[in-house]
């Protein structure tokens, strides 16, 4: 009958047309296109090359992705809960693992689709119209290559995804739309600047810069800055690396995914147990 | 019918908000058709998600010893909540995959084959209804619990929904149904529960109750145990509860609202087109 694999695949697939049959999800794509498109065409890195455009992007990337990755991730575990089709789910034979595993990949699906084919398509134009040559696939450090925006995409992905993982989490905590709107809107805030708040007071406190690498990764912007540089910027201007831990950057992306998909899935198997200790503390005032 | 408990509260309390909408109620549910009867706002929703585990009560054991199987609860809530964008097959069929059932047999079952190309949002809120009916039945459950599922339906109807929920009704299933239709109870229940203000005011084989109180049908004994009138039994429809007992998620889902939905393209025999 119905293994865990089914459990996901059917939830999953399920998520993947809600997806699909929001007209609003291809409009976001476009309009990410249009944003990214022209800020490379404002700024004129992608004339120039993919490093260049890399440089561009970087900036608007930290508040593009995550604001995509809030919007597609935000209902994405409310939806169910809030017109009371979770309920009948729960009867069927389906983990509340499975169910938010399911959910949760297919909106990343959408995540790739979403904001992977808009900077995949803005990168196919860098290759075709920039000057000089960008077609070099780079063999040593200090050549711009189509190779560096591929790694810059996967990162741009990985911070996709944290994102929409942590939103998912909002979408569970919510109790209603506005609510989750709300919380989304506070993360997001939270997540773009927070960290390099944290980072700057303690810097301020007397925090050595030497610190900086490692405290850089802790956030997902952080460490998807410091890949970035690291892996991109730096391999074409830069000698030494040094910007960030790469283990520790993308240790803490997949941990802030791994974060999201975890509260989610703890929020929905313990929310109505929480909900009914507030409830006795609630009856005991009451009485 | 057999006689082994299928569940069985034990001093079930539901409280929201720290008002008890549910108190203290202690019921075994058997095999065959038990009909939960009450005035709105009487607990009887929050009683049915107790008993499918859709809703946690706050106090008192719930315990589910003859619901077993792959698929042990077929649950429908008092508004059927299916997502929107889906037709009906595909709405039936994401539930019969976790089941292994299949959903184009489902809907012949009820009814539906004709309309299961139609977008949930484009049902009337009867069809609506069928649909969660044959969602609650998928995988041949062994508890089975419905929350009005004559609500919305036209006479007719309202007797093949009840009728389509009793067949499912044989020594190891339990089917619950919560109503107003009380000429419906009489027809098909085999035992009946009677809330008052979230307290089981009568409960048993429905034969024994109209001897115990002198009654000569459900509408009968409704009013001498509840106090009410029971003006709805029999009538043509029975409305969803709408005060009834805020076991409902967030606030920004879509109620039902029989009389508001756009008009159908596909007739189904007996279902309401209003």
């Amino acid at each position: 009958m119905s293994g865990p694999l089914t459990g996901v695949a059917t939830a999953f697939r399920r998520e993947l047309s809600t997806v699909v049959r929001t007209p609003g999800y291809g409009v976001l794509a476009v309009g990410l296109l249009v944003a990214v498109g022209g800020l490379l065409a404002a700024g004129g890195g992608g004339a120039t090359g993919f490093v260049p455009a890399v440089v561009d992007l970087l900036l608007p990337t930290e508040a593009l992705v995550p604001l995509v990755g809030v919007v597609l991730g935000y209902r994405a575990l409310l939806s169910d809960g809030a017109s009371g089709e979770l309920a009948v789910i729960r009867t069927y034979p389906i983990r509340v693992g499975e169910y938010v595993a399911g959910v949760l990949l297919a909106r990343t699906v959408a995540l790739v689709a979403v904001v992977g084919v808009p900077y995949a398509a803005v990168g196919v134009g860098v290759w075709l119209t920039a000057a000089p040559d960008t077609g070099i696939f780079a063999t040593h450090a200090g050549i711009d290559s189509p190779v560096l925006y591929l790694r810059f995409l996967a990162f741009v992905l990985l911070l996709g995804a944290a994102y929409v993982s942590l939103a998912a989490a909002v979408s569970a905590l919510a109790a209603s739309r506005r609510s989750a709107i709300a919380l989304g809107v506070l993360a997001l805030v939270a997540g773009v600047l927070g960290g390099d708040l944290l980072l700057l007071r303690s810097l301020g406190g007397g925090a050595s810069p030497a610190t900086i690498p490692g405290s850089i990764a802790l956030t997902p912007n952080g460490a998807f800055r410091g890949l970035v540089f690291e892996h991109v910027i730096g391999v074409a201007f830069a000698p030494e690396g040094g910007f960030v831990s790469t283990g520790r950057a993308v240790g803490s992306l997949v941990g802030w995914t791994l974060l999201g998909a975890a509260v989610s899935g703890a929020v929905l198997a313990y929310g109505r147990r929480v909900d009914v200790l507030l409830e006795r503390v609630r009856s005991r005032i009451a009485s | 019918m057999s006689d082994e408990a299928v569940a069985a509260l034990s001093d079930v309390t539901r409280t929201y908000g720290g008002v008890p909408v549910l108190e203290s109620v202690s019921l075994t549910v058997k095999p065959g058709v038990t009909a939960v009867v009450g005035p709105n706002g009487s607990g009887k929703s929050t009683l049915l998600g107790v008993l499918a585990d859709a809703t946690a009560p706050t106090a008192g054991e719930v315990r589910r010893p003859g619901a077993t199987g792959p698929n042990p609860i077929g649950y429908l809530p008092q508004r059927v909540p299916f997502r929107e964008g889906f037709t009906a097959r595909e709405t039936l069929a994401f539930y019969a995959r976790l089941v292994g059932d299949d959903p184009h047999t489902a809907l012949d079952r009820i009814g539906l084959g004709d309309a299961g190309d139609r977008r949930v949002e484009a049902l009337s809120g009867g069809m609506r209804r069928l649909l969660g009916i044959a969602q609650a039945v998928l995988g041949d459950p062994s508890l089975v619990v419905l929350d009005e599922p004559a609500s919305g339906l036209d006479p007719g109807m309202r007797e093949r929904a009840f009728r389509a929920a009793a067949d499912r009704a044989d020594d190891d299933t339990a089917v619950v149904v919560s109503s107003h239709a009380l000429d419906l109870v009489d027809d098909h229940a085999d035992r009946v529960v009677v809330l008052r203000r979230g307290e089981v005011a009568a409960e048993g084989p429905l034969d024994r109750l109209l001897d115990e109180h002198d009654a000569a049908d459900a509408r009968e004994l409704y009013r001498v145990v509840t106090g009410g009138t029971g003006a709805l039994a029999g009538d043509d429809g029975e409305g969803p509860e709408g005060e009834d007992e805020g076991d409902r998620e967030g606030d920004d889902g879509e109620g039902e609202s029989d009389g508001d939905e756009p008009e159908p393209t596909v007739h189904v025999t007996g279902v309401s087109d209003r």
